[in-house]
């Protein structure tokens, strides 16, 4: 019973965590489509010394969201 | 496609569908596998499409950066033209020609100083002609109240996002003006 629940606390932690990794990538996502977007906008515009700062943060936002996905690994309790 | 065409291939992809489930039945106690569940999408799933939008997203603006990067560095050629009726133009006044193609109004200008300067005659906002105002020696779009610098283009107010785009004059012997080329507004920054 007790080791029960004991798994039971364990896959919730778990699922937080993956919960909270989802929820990191969905606003990681928004902030890129505004990047984007921006980068439209200022190229359009004619604003080219605006699109190397907006490419430098959607690559760094892309960074994050690959370190979010290959190296944010939940650690088991001891 | 009518109404009876949709109604029978949709009959017909159910009846398919039907046959599948039918002729894979004996398997399915062996081997349980249930459409809806795998329909279905976990959030280790769901994260990894994110992070595929997230390169998608990257590739999308650096893509867009560099080719933006890589138009500004062209810089288009076009025969010179001569500009009818300008050689007759008074200081503070006015004339419309089209440059370089037969599509293209632009604007030329006898400024107070007595020199030409030339424009597209599209607003970079939207796209309405712009037109001189004598009384404040500037171009004006009327549809946004925005306003041009006569001499360089340049967006005195108003919600256009750049300059004008510049026509090179060249006044020649003669006293004809010729127009030279046509440098996009803002290239140069």
């Amino acid at each position: 019973m007790n080791g029960e629940n004991n798994k039971f606390k364990s896959s919730r932690g778990i699922t937080a965590i993956f919960q909270a990794k989802l929820v990191l990538m969905v606003m990681i996502n928004l902030a890129q489509l505004w990047i984007l977007s921006a980068a439209v906008e200022a190229a359009l515009a004619r604003h080219y010394k605006e699109l190397l700062p907006l490419v430098i943060a959607s690559g760094v936002c892309w960074l994050i969201s690959l370190s979010i996905i290959f190296w944010w690994k939940p650690v088991r309790r001891r | 496609m009518s109404s009876k065409n949709l109604s029978e291939t949709i009959e017909k992809i159910l009846s398919d569908e039907r046959e599948v489930r039918a002729a894979t039945a004996p398997y399915q106690a062996e081997f349980p596998y249930e459409r809806d569940e795998e329909a279905q999408v976990t959030r280790r799933e769901f994260c990894g499409f994110l992070a595929v939008t997230s390169t998608a997203l990257f590739l999308g603006a650096a893509g867009f950066a560099g080719k933006a990067a890589y138009d500004s560095t062209k810089i288009e050629a076009f025969p010179p033209l001569k500009i009818e009726g300008a050689k007759d133009l008074q200081i503070g006044s006015a004339l419309n020609f089209r440059y370089p193609t037969e599509i293209d109004t632009a604007i030329l200008i006898r400024a107070a100083d007595g020199n030409f300067y030339a424009f597209g005659q599209k607003c970079t906002h939207l796209s309405c002609p712009v037109y001189y105002a004598k009384e404040s020696d500037r171009l004006e779009c009327p549809c946004h109240e925005a306003g041009f610098d006569v001499k360089t283009g340049n967006v005195l107010y108003g919600p256009p996002p750049r300059p004008l785009d510049r026509i090179a004059v060249e006044m020649r012997d003669d006293g004809e003006v010729w127009a030279t080329g046509r440098i996009a507004g803002g290239h140069e920054s």
